[in-house]
């Protein structure tokens, strides 16, 4: 899975000129935390909504894509009113500083330029393993052109293509669970990662016609032996259910594995439990 | 009483085509058990098919009418799915690739919902039975005039209907055609109604959901076993609705092995409160039965007098609510004889208040029960697969289920206990706190002493203040802690209906809360005793569990009592509190429950006005990570922490708030 197949395109941008008020009225418009600081490529004349509403960078001819400069977030907003705030009360009767209202300045005050970014072909475990050791929480999605400058010399910019957020990562993850379908969960323990009850569990599957939705197969937190999570695209899994005991293949429905409170009434752990 | 009367305006929507709606032996899912349904209903004398006062005949819906709800490609599909394979000879084998492509990506899969030739005719006709049942119901004209309301039939029972799985493109769990959807899209079109649909199915109402989920006319109510680990797995608590629909749609996901005494408990805290805040006029209930203990495909352990209990506060709360406008739908169920022919029985003997007799006639078992001996074995085996054990070794031979029949589930106060606080996060969510104070969910908190004791603690001799303030609009009159009896002789001034849509009912309604001995009270009203402005202080609700001393503020003036600053006068009155400065008291607003209409002004402008109004009591904004409040950015936590609130207690409020005071403006 790569970047490009998970990342938002659908963004909303301000410029460097931005006010930070403005800034702040869209990240709370569209509860967002992030907003790309961009500038607009030097031929285009019109640019499909900006500054109005949201730009779709799918819709955006290549030449017609805006030019990456840097990130604002919640925070450097928060942070510059309560600066401000402190500066005011400094300010108040017989104060030295001059009065200054944060909502009037410019975003390129409080932008970082420093900004780690990734490219739409970045693998998804990359980019998810740089938000959680970076600590961030998005990533700017850029491809590299040549493109003109003022002075018509050609130089390499970053053109922005779309912003990796957290949540791209987990609706990700859910889909790759299959939860955007209709089915239903089935685990299939392999001890000892022998995978053999999994291949049979599909391929069972298979021959009932049952579309499988996702299959996940990982080790769970803790000592507790790996499992599959099999998605079934049935309302009506009793069938399969019945050859799975049949073939002495253990499964659970209707509790969890680690939940283990009914498990344990009735089977000891590890023995092969059909249902519960 | 009215049984006469009422009997003769129930109908049955029943024909015989739709028996063709069948997928076949070995299929959990076939037209015996509407079969069984209509002998039991017949031999037992309680309906009679050639009764014209008794049923409702239909027509096919057609593709028009379907194309309300699903699209034209689906449509020509599943019609050519329909199509006898032969009809394709010669059978080469691009015609079959392209039959079983087409089959695939509409969701005709061999396991669940095979294509079955004539398919699309038998469920366009089911179709036709649910649109034909709600316009009736509706008096919508059939042959051209609107029908007089008292020749309406109030209720009408449809048992192939309440195909809930269908999407808009694709067929899904044994469902071709949503004929729930179809139905409530024809009334949204043809009138300005508005429309409950409360689905009793054990799997959730995905498809009906779907249909309507950004409708704010549509309330769905789905009360379903957790999609943890049942099809379809969607139905979380947290799918409110999108955008303008937002708390519209309503999911109780109910833990597996969930009974009767849950059920009830859960049903009762939601359903009234909800009909009353959303005020439909119709209410359409999808009875799928496969919540019983003995189904196959669930792992909900209902007996019949929990599903009975469905039947019967449905149809009060139409009464009730919706002048009687009631259309039931059947659904799941897939023990066929032993409990489909008496759920459903039961669901229409409710309906056109008829007793029931205790046995089940003793030749309908004799024909019956064979068929359940054939299956028996599969069925146990079903069962067990899929966890369940069944207790019962016995057809039934009663309409109601024996309770020795049903051993209680080991995990019982555990499910219990997750099912109660699924629901107090239902109530929180999609419930405004009147709401939920005039229907309580749990008894109250301080069985001994009132909130007033508790917030007036030097024990003052008259319980109530009054005070009268000129305003531009006329002279008024404030009381705090108004007793039931106040309020008994007051009335709710016309513009007074945030909270239930209609005066009458915030009467109702405001009387429920001057009940409470948890919740107080402050009324502005006129001389003349409308009521216009209501200020109510309760304990914050479960969410707040664990910190002390917080109370919820809520606040509501009549629309043509606005813009006279008597919302500052209220709150600041009803405030005046001796314990104030030792209380956190917050206010919420949500967007989805502004009166914008009246206002006429946008979200975000409403969201200042209240910052405002309780700013003028000290209250500052906090940002929060509580679900309500993130939900919509409009969303608003307005908070009051006393001075002399512990600092232990105000440290806890902040870390479940989750945020702290907001900076941005």
């Amino acid at each position: 899975m790569i970047v490009h197949e998970v990342m938002t395109t659908k963004l909303a941008l301000v410029t460097p000129d931005t006010t930070l008020s403005h800034a702040a009225n869209l990240l709370r418009q569209y509860q967002f935390h992030h907003l790309p600081v961009v500038r607009m490529p030097a031929h285009s004349q019109q640019w499909p909504g900006f500054a109005e509403e949201m730009v779709d960078t799918t819709q955006c001819a290549r030449t017609a894509l805006p030019l990456f400069e840097g990130l604002l977030t919640s925070q450097d907003i928060d942070l510059a009113s309560a600066l401000a705030a402190e500066r005011a009360d400094r300010t108040a009767p017989g104060g030295t500083l001059p009065s200054e209202s944060w909502q009037e300045k410019p975003v390129r005050d409080v932008m970082r330029r420093d900004v780690l970014t990734v490219t739409p072909s970045t693998s998804v475990a990359a980019a998810a393993q740089l938000l959680v050791e970076r600590g961030l929480n998005c990533l700017p999605v850029v491809e590299y052109d040549d493109v003109e400058a003022e002075n018509l010399v050609r130089e390499t910019r970053a053109l922005l293509v779309g912003l990796l957020t957290r949540s791209d990562l987990l609706i990700a993850l859910a889909r790759s669970l299959g939860a955007d379908e209709p089915g239903v969960e089935v685990h299939i323990p392999f001890p000892a990662g022998d995978m053999t009850h999994l291949a049979q569990t599909l391929l069972l599957a298979a021959e009932l016609h049952i579309p499988v939705r996702s299959s996940v197969a990982a080790p769970l937190a803790g000592n507790v032996s790996p499992t599959a999570t099999v998605r079934l695209g049935t309302i009506h899994p009793a069938p399969l259910l019945i050859r799975l005991r049949e073939a002495h293949i253990p499964y659970t429905v209707a509790s969890t594995p680690w939940e283990g409170d009914v498990h344990a009434e009735r089977t000891p752990p590890g023995q092969s439990a059909p249902g519960l | 009483m009215l049984n006469a009367h009422h009997q003769a305006r129930a109908r049955l929507a029943f024909d015989p085509a739709e028996l063709r709606y069948d997928f076949g032996s070995g299929h959990p899912f076939q037209s015996r058990r509407l079969v069984a349904l209509i002998d039991l209903l017949e031999s037992s004398q309680l309906w009679r098919k050639d009764d014209p006062q008794q049923c409702l005949s239909f027509q096919t819906a057609t593709v028009d009418e379907l194309g309300l709800v699903h699209t034209p490609e689906y449509i020509a599909a599943v019609q050519q799915l329909s199509l006898p394979e032969e009809a394709h000879h010669p059978l080469s084998q691009e015609a079959r690739d392209q039959r079983a492509e087409l089959a695939r990506r509409y969701g005709f899969d061999e396991g669940d919902t095979p294509p079955i030739p004539g398919m699309h005719e038998v469920a366009a006709r089911i179709v036709g039975g649910t649109l034909a049942a709600l316009s009736a119901v509706m008096g919508l004209p059939e042959g051209g005039s609107f029908t007089p309301e008292d020749e309406r039939p109030l209720h009408v029972f449809h048992p192939a209907g309440g195909l809930h799985h269908a999407w808009a493109e694709r067929a899904s769990g044994f469902c071709v055609y949503n004929d729930a959807a179809v139905a409530i899209a024809h009334v949204l079109r043809a009138t300005e109604a508005k429309i409950l649909y409360i689905d009793f199915d054990a799997h959730h109402g995905d498809g009906v959901q779907r249909a309507f989920y950004d409708e704010p006319r549509v309330m769905t109510i789905s009360l379903h076993e957790t999609g943890r680990y049942l099809f379809p797995g969607t139905g979380d608590v947290l799918e409110v609705g999108r955008g303008s629909g937002r708390g519209y749609a309503v999911n109780v996901p109910l833990e597996a092995f969930t009974e009767d005494d849950s059920y009830r408990e859960v049903m009762n805290a939601l359903l009234p409160p909800l009909l009353l805040s959303f005020a439909p006029d119709v209410i359409i209930t999808q009875h799928g039965c496969d919540t019983h203990a003995w189904d196959p495909l669930t792992h909900l352990a209902l007996t019949l007098r929990g599903i009975q209990e469905q039947m019967q506060l449905a149809h009060h709360l139409a009464h009730v609510y919706c002048d009687g406008r009631w259309v039931a739908l059947g659904g799941g169920g897939y023990d066929q004889f032993r409990v489909v022919p008496r759920a459903w029985s039961m669901l229409w003997a409710e309906m056109s208040d008829q007793p029931l007799p205790a046995h089940l006639p003793s030749q309908w078992v004799a024909r019956w029960r064979p068929a359940w001996e054939a299956e028996r074995e599969q069925e146990a085996e079903e069962q067990h697969v899929m966890g369940k054990e069944d207790a019962a070794s016995n057809f039934p031979t009663t309409f109601e289920d024996r309770t020795m029949d049903f051993p209680a589930q080991p995990r019982r106060a555990t499910i219990s206990r997750t099912n109660l606080h699924t629901t107090a996060m239902v109530r929180h969510l999609l419930l405004p706190a009147p709401l939920r104070k005039a229907f309580p969910a749990t008894p109250q908190r301080s069985p001994m002493t009132g909130l007033f004791d508790l917030l007036s603690p030097g024990g003052s001799a008259t319980p109530s203040r009054t005070n009268i303030v000129e305003t531009s609009k006329g002279p008024l009159l404030l009381r705090d802690f108004c007793p039931p009896s106040l309020v008994e002789r007051l009335t709710a001034d016309s513009g007074l209906h945030a909270f239930a849509r209609l005066p009458e009912r915030e009467h109702q309604l405001l009387l429920n809360i001057a009940q409470n001995p948890d919740c107080a009270l402050t009324l502005a009203h006129t001389p003349d005793g409308a009521i216009v402005g209501e200020v109510t202080l309760t304990f914050g609700d479960e969410w707040w569990e664990g910190v002390d001393d917080i109370y919820e503020v809520t606040i509501e003036i009549s629309s043509q009592w606005r813009n006279a600053g008597i919302g500052r006068q209220l709150l600041a009155f009803a405030l005046e509190l001796e314990t104030l400065e030792k209380m956190i008291l917050f206010a919420m607003g949500l967007s989805w429950h502004w009166d914008m209409e009246n206002m006429g002004i946008t979200p975000h402008h409403y969201r200042e006005l209240l910052a405002r109004l309780f700013a003028s009591q000290g209250f500052v904004e906090y940002t929060t990570t509580e679900p309500n409040i993130n939900m919509e950015p409009a969303n608003i936590l307005l908070v009051r922490i006393g001075k002399q609130v512990d600092p232990a207690v105000a440290s806890r409020f902040l870390k479940r708030i989750g945020g702290s005071v907001r900076m941005t403006h």
